[in-house]
């Protein structure tokens, strides 16, 4: 079984590229040739693209999700978020990119795509490589969740 | 006196805001979309390696990242006093052709051609990619991934990832082709130029046969005669890579055409209270505020606009479109603001014939891919991104750090033209204070016409842009909010 951890977001536009944080600290921490780690500086159909081949991709971004306080950090699987129609001025959203592979028969998608996400209220329009405090204390926990997610699978206790 | 702005006009956050103001009978007076800025670049960039800007410009967009690598790398070419080997030049332009191939493919199939496949009518749900394969078939769904792909790899060949190349060096490239590489180029672009062919004629056969989708095009609420802008070779012929600025006006004719740097003399910037974006306009024309026609210095960017300020295509089959679509709508300048997505197929097409042009070049797979730089100084990078045409300026000082950069990005360059746009479309959906049902879909149909890009912010899961248009009485108070994704 082959995992893919993707680091979503911008890391130069300081918290939206809190995924990204995330993820070069697990690069650190995980030494295993069926477990890849990379950074996605992008999203819908470019997102898919990276995450094809793998058995299962865990994705580590950002999120804006009423009710949840900044800062708060949750593990969900990708389904449970709704989506109806591409907004997003450039670009497929990430699941209309998925339905479509899964109408044109494409075999290679991962079959368990999980989110771990950052709660963000805010996305910042400043440019910078630093976390804001109250983002940064969610790092260490987001690491954990992703830690577990990946060994949840591999039996790499 | 103090000037005291009454909200709503203070800074509009967000994205996806727009606001409409309606006079005293309840008809539209002005439109205004929020077209976020990201700030702070400058600070930003400030004592940074000038080298790594190429990279770090990259970065700034998900959606452009190869525009503003290349834009970035030839500032640089022009800071450090070298002209890069003709090699490079072709390598890169090649490529930007890549990129080209797929990011329009992606805004014809997946964003702007839904309205027209579909049907500008059909509800939100079904207006995307999917509806388009419902209408086509699933054939045709796999032809887009292929060539999608291929743009890709195409671009992935000399840049490395295609979301963040990494390639373009002052004086040159940093990976050639070899002849096995070429080969392979050959036989994707090969059937590229098909699908282009066979975009476009999706285009004649979903669009242009329908009589009402061509009266939909050429009504009255999507015609903008502003100022057309974008590159052309020494023939006024498009080109995405190099060459001259050149505008034209509204019949037609070269109203002034410019190097990169001189773009501070010819282009002025018009500050709004009510947004950080700095509208750009032609300074001997002058700002005349969100109007069009011959006194006002608006001018649009992107796939109509190159074409409106071009003579034509540098390939055969793509100036037979052009001519074709000069033609069908009237004549040039073609102002109608929907063209944008004919043009984009046109462009498709020109795209992969001059992927082939440059990939048969017998010089393509020389090695001769660099040339030593100079002292820094001062530096100006100009291409057209897929949205229109973006600059790089940058000041190094003498250990080749970045003193000052500033980037005006393609979504700048159209931003008084979609404010405009939103506006004439609401215009012709609010009367006398009636909002007619159909007020969202025609205003997005009227800003996605132009590809905008809003920054990198809309990666962010759930990965859609929420929108709102906020309308306001004659006396600035709240009247109706329309919301989608929110």
């Amino acid at each position: 079984m082959k995992t893919i951890v993707l680091g979503v977001g911008n890391p130069i536009l300081r918290d939206d590229g809190v995924g990204i944080h995330v993820a070069r600290k697990i690069k650190e921490k995980i030494n295993n040739p069926n477990v890849v780690v990379d950074e996605a500086i992008t999203g819908g159909m470019n997102l898919l693209d990276l995450m094809t081949g793998y058995d299962k991709a865990i994705l580590i971004d950002a999120v804006n999700i009423k009710n949840e306080n900044v800062g708060e950090v949750l593990s969900f699987p990708l389904s449970s978020l709704s989506t109806t129609h591409s907004d997003n001025p450039h670009d497929a959203s990430l699941m209309e990119a998925l339905e479509l592979s899964k109408k044109l028969g494409q075999e290679n998608i991962p079959k368990e795509i999980i989110v771990v996400g950052i709660v963000l209220k805010e996305i910042p329009y400043i440019f910078g490589e630093e976390l804001s405090p109250e983002i940064a204390k969610a790092v260490p926990r987001a690491i954990d969740l992703t830690l577990n997610e990946i060994k949840r699978d591999m039996n790499l206790r | 006196m103090k000037q005291i702005l009454i909200d709503p006009i203070t800074r509009l956050e967000g994205h996806g805001k727009i606001a409409i103001f309606l006079n005293d009978k309840g008809n539209v007076e002005n439109a205004y979309m929020q077209i976020p800025e990201l700030r702070g670049f400058e600070r930003f960039a400030q004592g940074r390696r000038a080298e790594d800007m190429p990279q770090i410009t990259s970065r700034i967009c998900g959606v452009c990242p190869v525009a503003h690598h290349f834009a970035a790398t030839k500032a640089l070419d022009d800071a450090f006093n070298v002209e890069p080997t003709p090699v490079a030049k072709k390598l890169r332009e090649l490529m930007y052709c890549g990129y080209y191939i797929y990011d329009h493919i992606l805004h014809f199939y997946y964003l702007g051609g839904p309205d027209f496949v579909v049907g500008p009518d059909a509800p939100a749900a079904k207006r995307n990619v999917l509806g388009v394969i419902e209408k086509a078939g699933v054939e045709i769904g796999k032809e887009v991934i292929k060539h999608r792909a291929y743009g890709q790899k195409i671009t992935a060949m000399l840049g490395g990832k295609a979301t963040h190349p990494v390639c373009g060096l002052p004086g040159g490239v940093s990976k050639g082709l070899n002849k096995d590489e070429v080969k392979e180029i050959e036989t994707m672009t090969k059937s590229c130029i098909d699908f282009a062919k066979f975009s476009l004629k999706i285009f004649d056969d979903f669009v242009l046969a329908n009589k009402a989708y061509v009266d939909f095009i050429l009504s009255d609420p999507y015609q903008l005669a502003t100022y057309n802008m974008g590159l052309v070779d020494k023939n006024n012929k498009i080109n995405f890579y190099d060459g001259d600025v050149r505008i034209t006006n509204q019949e037609g004719d070269e109203h002034i055409k410019f190097k990169a740097n001189e773009y501070h003399k010819i282009i002025g910037e018009h500050v709004e209270e009510w947004t950080y974006i700095k509208f750009p306009f032609i300074k001997d024309v002058g700002w005349n505020g969100f109007t069009d026609g011959k006194k006002s210095g608006h001018s649009r960017v992107g796939p109509l606009g190159r074409l409106n300020a071009s003579e034509g295509m540098a390939t055969p089959l793509a100036d037979k479109e052009f001519k074709r679509f000069y033609e069908t709508l009237g004549g040039k300048p073609v102002n109608s603001t929907l063209a944008f997505h004919w043009a984009r197929l046109i462009e498709l097409l020109y795209a992969t014939e001059r992927v082939m042009e440059l990939v048969k070049d017998p010089q393509i797979t020389s090695d001769k891919i660099r040339n030593p730089v100079g002292e820094p100084g001062e530096g100006f990078g100009v291409v057209e991104a897929a949205r229109g045409t973006l600059f790089h300026h940058y000041k190094l000082d003498k250990d080749g750090l970045i003193d000052k950069a500033n980037l005006i990005v393609a979504t700048v360059n159209n931003a008084g033209a979609i404010n405009m746009s939103i506006r004439n479309a609401a215009m012709g959906l609010i009367k006398d204070g009636k909002v007619n049902d159909g007020l969202l879909n025609m205003v997005e149909m009227a800003f996605r016409a132009y590809d905008p890009c809003f920054g990198c912010a809309t990666h962010t899961l759930p990965g859609q842009m929420p929108m709102e248009v906020k309308i306001y009485n004659n006396k600035k108070q709240l009247y109706k909010i329309i919301r989608q994704n929110m």
